[in-house]
């Protein structure tokens, strides 16, 4: 039922956002993951807690494969991965995570109580719980990104693929009486990916680069066996 | 204004702005008498600038908009409005940065906003290095510091910098020029001196080599970590990522050699592990093979070839730690491939490291690709001078007054500190107190990158380029732009120095390019900084390459082996870059790459070496050397190479804001005094250490992988 419910949704979108991550291209530098935080006011984790508490919506996995000498260090940029059968939707009582009509799995923050089920329940721990009030030592709160809330403690966040920005992307189109275009609209990471690894786009347009990548036969997606259809692409590095 | 915008913005007028509500575009322009910085903008801004954390000099652009800032006035907390600056992304038109930035880049915001910034001039009431400083008087310090000069030898005014070509650098040259002292000085770390004498030895080239790895199909780097924290990290990454995936049916391989698996190692198709020192054995094996095995170099002078050929192949090979298979495959790639590459570079400079850099970069002479497509390129001339390096213990010996801008020289070399502590004035221009403004009798704080006007020689470029900024924000503190102090000083000096400002830099550049009819475009600073972030060609200098013999010589190593069994190699990080990054949270709180550690960079050991010292992950222990001991936790990397101590430069400070001081340990602390046999550089890779237990630390890693899974076998 919940199948047909979300295919039912995708269907009727304008838009369907995805990412690819070309792994041939990444290097693995995290200009990504500071990209992140300063486009979506990530508060400093004080340091006591950070093992425990760090919030990167975006993280760089990394995993050695083989011995020395022929080692090799693998590595994954992973975020939040907008699945079309998110684990995190059902358990929430309060409805404070959903699917939008675009696919994106929204966290509604002044609707979360914190009762931490969806972290429990996202295979690709990529959800957050706010464990503190956020604090900018006086005067960084002036770099705060006003096109973005800033989350008190008690409630859950994770990767938004930059609504505001695929929000800010719309109107602009609207303003113009036209859909948005291929390139339009960029998420932060992938606008400040040094080696273009990151791709943002429309699914729903079969001309779009994105679908095009998540067609091709290197796109895989992540823990693609339980069935949650992310909305990353990843695709592997070539041999 | 919108990103995407931001090429219609280089069309509207200086000085005007636009305004309006709820996001729509208002057709209003501000009078040009409000000057630009005085503007507080209701909706978003972007202004072009240029990125200074690194020597780089990428184009960004800057998003400005209304934010509050808290202020006491009369007794009481306000909200100003002020223009703020809210995101540093790349700029799409900057050859260099094309639109991307790196993490430092991006954190640069955090540097204009750090809650320990100077808010103005500080004078010494302390000892030197305790950081007790009392407010100044921007008159007072001009008045004191013009009185000195005055009565100084000026042969004994020493001015200590970064290699960055700037109107700053311009203007400094200038100011010594006048006072009839010696030209400023790099302090000969993370400055690419090896690189830049190795071009010149081999090349005739004054500058970095500009290596074109798009147009490459396959690419050896030998020491040059060209995706970390090298030259010129955004390009080469924008570049190896069309490497690798930007053309069709051509696919790079990339296949690199370095004494640690680095940013450019994990990316690498295969990684060779060379041992320390072993750099130039490998270079010259390869060499050897290319000629011997390969038929190549024919059409090069015997002179030029005999390094590679007079050697014991097998002995040398031995030499490199590598496999005879693998440095025989990697020969036949080359002499296979039909654009091969190789990047040489010193990430971490050993004593024979010119050699070393000098024999790798003679076999793209051997490949016959320089100054080819998908080859090795001369750098472009610059309009500025870009400070060299010259022995500053010497320099500090003999100095009376020393001027300390743009970089940290007690912290990239420790061993500095007792020459300064001998130096009667000290003048530091930092604007967060590092270590060597802790020592300085004066700190002058410099504006923040973000607040200044500037134009920069990026390090390397495809062509010509200036990038730059206009002034757009007004600046936060009672801080002044280094030009207008030394403009301030010489003018009771009675020296009237025309001081370099961003605007003349590139008029002059025109004027000069007009002259010689070599330019027919406009010649307004206006039209280049203010609107796009720079002036670029893509003519490429035509500067044909000599060809020069390569000296070999064997690394030596600081320590014996029977006391210190381990090598001991402190790098660069793509975090930390100088050390400087240290002070920014977000650089702290983003995970090492290699070790996935926060907040600390530990030392990262081999299994091996872990077992027999019975070390697991976040145990602290004591690296020991010759010149001292330092303590850090123990990362244990199973890509480590056996005998070998690594340990990312950046933390260690004992200042430089609540963010870095106080915080882990400074691994160039207990580098050896050796320094780099043919440009006298410190050679922070070429001291050996031995570890002992210190006691049970912590790492906090980030990494879920590392926090959850059990510690390496050992």
């Amino acid at each position: 039922m919940a199948e047909e419910t979300n295919t039912a949704l995708t269907e009727s979108a304008q838009y369907r956002w995805a990412l690819a991550i070309d792994l041939d291209r990444c290097t693995g530098c995290e200009a990504c993951v500071v990209a992140c935080h300063a486009e979506n006011n990530i508060p400093v984790t004080p340091e006591s807690e950070a093992a425990a508490s760090t919030k990167h919506w975006l993280r760089i996995d990394r995993y050695y494969e083989g011995e020395f000498p022929d080692i090799k260090m693998k590595y994954r940029p992973v975020m939040c991965q907008q699945c079309d059968q998110a684990p995190c939707e059902p358990v929430c009582p309060v409805y404070a995570t959903y699917q939008n009509g675009e696919g994106l799995n929204v966290q509604v923050y002044n609707r979360c109580v914190g009762t931490r089920y969806c972290a429990n329940n996202c295979p690709y721990t990529v959800r957050f719980f706010n464990w503190f009030e956020p604090e900018w030592p006086e005067p960084l709160e002036l770099q705060l990104n006003p096109d973005v809330s800033v989350r008190p403690a008690g409630v859950m966040e994770k990767c938004t693929f930059c609504i505001q920005r695929i929000q800010r992307g719309k109107l602009d189109a609207s303003e113009e009486d036209r859909r948005v275009e291929d390139g339009d609209i960029e998420t932060a990471c992938s606008q400040s990916c040094p080696a273009e690894a990151m791709i943002f786009g429309d699914l729903s347009d079969s001309e779009s680069k994105i679908s095009k990548l998540a067609a091709q036969g290197r796109a895989t997606q992540l823990l693609d066996e339980l069935g949650t259809q992310p909305r990353v692409f990843y695709l592997e590095r070539a041999k | 204004m919108e990103r995407r915008s931001f090429f219609k913005m280089v069309g509207t007028a200086s000085g005007a702005a636009l305004t309006g509500a709820c996001g729509k575009p208002a057709a209003e322009l501000l009078p040009i008498l409000v000057p630009e910085e005085q503007i507080v903008p209701g909706v978003e801004e972007w202004h072009p600038s240029v990125c200074r954390e690194c020597t780089a000099g990428c184009g960004v652009i800057v998003r400005v908009m209304e934010a509050h800032h808290k202020l006491e006035r009369d007794g009481e907390s306000v909200l100003h409005p002020i223009a703020a600056i809210k995101k540093v992304e790349g700029n799409p038109l900057d050859p260099v940065s094309g639109g991307r930035l790196c993490g430092r880049g991006q954190a640069s915001v955090q540097r204009l906003y750090h809650p320990d910034r100077l808010r103005g001039p500080k004078k010494r009431t302390g000892d030197r290095g305790a950081a007790e400083l009392s407010d100044a008087d921007w008159d007072e310090a001009h008045e004191t510091l013009a009185s000195l000069l005055r009565q100084i030898d000026p042969a004994r005014i020493v001015w200590l910098t970064r290699a960055e070509s700037s109107s700053r650098s311009a203007t400094v040259a200038r100011f010594l020029d006048a006072l009839g002292a010696s030209a400023a000085t790099t302090v000969g770390v993370n400055d690419f001196s090896v690189e830049r004498a190795a071009a010149k030895a081999l090349y005739g080239w004054d500058g970095l080599p500009v290596y074109e790895i798009q147009d490459a199909d396959f690419v050896l780097s030998l020491g040059a970590d060209f995706l970390g924290g090298w030259t010129s990290p955004v390009l080469y990454a924008r570049r190896f990522g069309h490497f690798r995936q930007g053309r069709p049916q051509t696919r790079g391989t990339l296949i690199h050699a370095e004494s640690r698996l680095s940013q450019t190692g994990w990316a690498a198709d295969r990684w060779l592990p060379v041992a320390p020192g072993g750099e130039q054995d490998l270079a010259v094996a390869i060499g050897n093979l290319l000629i011997e095995e390969h038929g190549l170099g024919k059409d090069v002078g015997e002179a030029f070839r005999a390094p590679y050929t007079n050697i014991d192949l097998a002995a040398t090979i031995a030499a490199t730690g590598v496999s005879a298979l693998r440095v025989r495959e990697t020969a036949a790639q080359l002499a296979a491939a039909n654009a091969p590459l190789v990047v040489a570079g010193a990430s971490i400079v050993r004593t024979n490291s010119v050699a070393a850099v000098g024999a790798a970069s003679g076999l793209n002479v051997l490949l016959g690709n320089v100054g080819k497509p998908g080859g090795v390129k001369a750098p472009t001339t610059s309009p500025f001078p870009r400070p060299k390096f010259s022995d500053p213990q010497a320099r500090l010996e003999e100095a009376e007054i020393v001027f300390v801008e743009g970089v940290d020289p007690l912290y990239l070399q420790p061993a500095l500190k007792d020459a300064l502590a001998g130096v009667e004035t000290v003048v530091s221009f930092a604007s967060m107190v590092d270590e060597t403004a802790a020592f300085a009798d004066w700190v002058l704080p410099d504006h923040d990158a973000l607040e200044s006007a500037a134009a920069v020689v990026p390090e390397v470029a495809p062509g010509a380029a200036l990038t730059g900024a206009a002034s757009f924000v007004r600046p936060l503190y009672d801080t002044r732009p280094v030009e207008e102090t030394l403009s301030e000083i010489a003018k009771r000096l009675e020296k009237g120095i025309d001081h370099v400002t961003a605007h003349s830099a590139y008029e002059d550049t025109f004027a000069a390019l007009d002259e010689k009819d070599e330019w027919d475009g406009p010649l307004e600073f206006a039209d280049y900084a203010e609107r796009q972030g720079g002036w670029w060609s893509d003519a490429a200098s035509s500067s044909a390459p000599e060809a020069g013999a390569t000296v070999l010589e064997a690394a030596r190593f600081e320590g014996s082996e029977s006391d210190y069994p381990l090598t001991f190699q402190p790098y660069f990080s793509s975090r930390f870059g100088d050390g400087s990054g240290a002070a920014l949270p977000w650089l702290q709180e983003t995970p090492d790459p290699t070790s996935s550690a926060m907040w600390e960079a530990p030392m990262e050991i081999d299994p091996g070496t872990a077992a027999a010292a019975q070390a697991s992950n976040g145990d602290l222990f004591r690296i020991e050397t010759s010149a001292g001991s330092i303590q850090a936790p123990v990362y244990v990397n199973p890509a480590a190479i056996p005998g070998v101590v690594s340990m990312a430069i950046g933390q260690g400070h004992q200042h430089l804001g609540r963010d870095a001081s106080g915080r882990g340990t400074n691994p160039l602390a207990v580098v050896a005094e050796a320094a780099e046999s043919q440009t006298g550089v410190l050679a922070f890779g070429a001291t050996r250490c031995r570890l002992s237990k210190a006691g049970d630390g912590t790492l906090r890693q980030f990494s879920i992988v590392d926090r959850e899974t059990e510690p390496v076998r050992l």
